[in-house]
């Protein structure tokens, strides 16, 4: 009999099949990528940086925080299609009945499923950071260090919000509800909260979307920041390191709640 | 107490949904290489009771063992020694005959020719062979039927838990279904949950009868008919009469 980890890569290899024939992966890679040409051409178009309340110079920093922040928050949101269904569907479809009479821990189910999400994910996030990058050196002959971190913050980031997903695809029936219910919480949910925390004169730093702001904090370009979400009512933005482990906290909790309820699950 | 030629032992099983009473104090024994048929009234338990053994459900008390293993502490251990059919069989719709099994079957352990060469096999047996290549999305019920026995069998397991296997299959179908059957049961035990009784004739020796959760009778067919001085169908109406 397979140990557990070789069990974990059996699955993980079929979830990831899965997710690769799917429509909805081709569809995030080709959406992300026009958005990723889309905000090349309105920036290059419209002359962002002298457009800005406070004109800054265009620079290969200020360009890269532009682009790799529709690179990254597209496939971050697209991490949630790939993840709503995961645990959902084997209820919802009723292919748990196939799936669990088998020997293997459901915890490794679920583990197996997350890897093979955050691997499409990271897949479709790299895709963007490439067009990135390739503008980058194309227009600008050069690529800011910074732009390694936001990738680094970006896959940080969708973790988390992988977990997120899960955890609503572990409580849910079904995979459309736990989608929906991700992204309401992603989406409008936190960003309420962190609204209202900031402005009331509270720094929102243990917020998701909040530290995940970091992606273009990381810049450390003033005013700019505030024009892609970096900066939430005037208050300071986010630091890369504390987001970091907020996001990180982010990742551990929820998904380690999806794994311990999937086990108490029953298949009714 | 457990001997070691007991495949199955439930033990005082119990089930509640909420407030209702799915199954009610169920206690069985199957021995090795015996083929049992679970009847009985539409809710009266019986899925229940092949769910809670197939570890995809938990007893609120009792409990159950698979070869001496208990399935509620080490399910995992457990299923190593059983085949199922739970339910109407799903399958993921994005993968073909062959990649699902050899999807169940690496999960069991199996592996390169001999596992590429088992699939062939039980994908003969129950006549998909020139399917194995196509995404399961196309399939019909009947078809998602026969390869439901196909994984069931794949790992060529000592237990074989069914719950309606023959479900959803055309007439020749479920001929073939029962011949698989009738060789399978040589050298496996068989608890097999049905309607169709005289389906149950053919596949199984003995049939435990239940009935709002708790067992009415556990014999062998032949005894059962002598006993009551009648069919098997009309024990069976006897016995659950009122159930409905």
């Amino acid at each position: 009999m397979n140990s557990e980890y070789e069990k974990l890569k059996i699955v993980s290899r079929y979830e990831l099949l899965k997710q690769f024939r799917r429509k909805r992966f081709y569809g995030a890679v080709i959406i992300t990528i026009l958005a990723q040409v889309l905000a090349i051409v309105l920036y290059k178009g419209l002359n962002v940086p002298a457009s800005l309340p406070t004109p800054l110079p265009d620079t290969s920093k200020l360009f890269a925080l532009f682009i790799t922040s529709v690179g990254s928050s597209l496939p971050i949101l697209f991490s949630v299609f790939f993840a709503g269904d995961s645990i959902a569907s084997e209820f919802e479809s009723k292919t748990g009945y196939l799936l669990f009479p088998n020997p293997v821990k459901k915890r490794t189910i679920v583990i197996g499923k997350y890897v093979a999400c955050f691997i499409a994910t990271t897949v479709v996030l790299v895709i963007a950071y490439v067009v990135s990058v390739a503008a980058l050196l194309g227009f600008y002959r050069q690529l800011p260090v910074e732009t390694w971190g936001a990738l680094g913050l970006s896959v940080v980031l969708a973790s988390s919000v992988l977990s997120l997903a899960f955890l609503f695809s572990s409580v849910l029936k079904g995979g459309m509800g736990a989608t929906i219910g991700t992204l309401l919480t992603y989406l409008l949910i936190f960003p309420i909260v962190s609204g209202s925390l900031s402005t009331s004169g509270h720094k929102p730093w243990f917020m998701l979307n909040f530290a995940g702001s970091s992606i273009t904090s990381i810049y450390r370009i003033p005013l700019a920041e505030g024009l892609f979400g970096g900066r939430a009512g005037g208050l300071t933005p986010a630091d890369p390191t504390v987001s970091l482990f907020v996001m990180l906290a982010y990742f551990a909790f929820p998904f380690l709640l999806s794994i311990w309820i999937t086990q108490r699950r029953e298949m009714i | 107490m457990l001997t070691m030629r007991e495949s199955i032992n439930i033990e005082n099983l119990s089930k509640y949904y909420n407030s209702f009473l799915a199954l009610e104090n169920l206690s069985l024994k199957v021995k090795m290489n015996e083929d049992v048929a679970l009847v009985g009234p539409n809710g009266a338990g019986k899925s229940t009771a092949l769910k809670i053994l197939c570890g995809l459900i938990y007893p609120s008390s009792g409990t159950a063992y698979i070869n001496g293993i208990n399935v509620v502490e080490e399910r995992e251990r457990a299923l190593a020694n059983v085949g199922a059919i739970v339910e109407t069989p799903e399958f993921y719709p994005y993968l073909t005959p062959n990649e699902t099994l050899s999807y169940l079957g690496r999960l069991r352990g199996m592996g390169g020719p001999d596992l590429s060469s088992r699939i062939k096999e039980v994908l003969h047996l129950v006549k998909l062979d020139e399917w194995a290549g196509v995404r399961i999305e196309k399939f019909s019920r009947g078809m998602k039927q026969r390869l439901a026995l196909a994984q069931a069998l794949l790992h060529n397991p000592p237990i074989l838990i069914l719950d309606e296997p023959t479900i959803g299959l055309d007439p020749r179908g479920l001929v073939e279904m029962r011949e698989i059957l009738k060789k399978a049961r040589k050298d496996k035990t068989v608890l097999f949950a049905s309607h169709m009784l005289a389906e149950v004739v053919q596949v199984c020796d003995k049939i435990a009868l239940i009935d709002h959760g708790r067992l009415l009778v556990y014999d062998s067919i032949p005894h059962l008919r002598k006993k009551y001085h009648k069919s098997l169908e009309g024990v069976y109406l006897k016995l659950t009469e009122g159930a409905i």
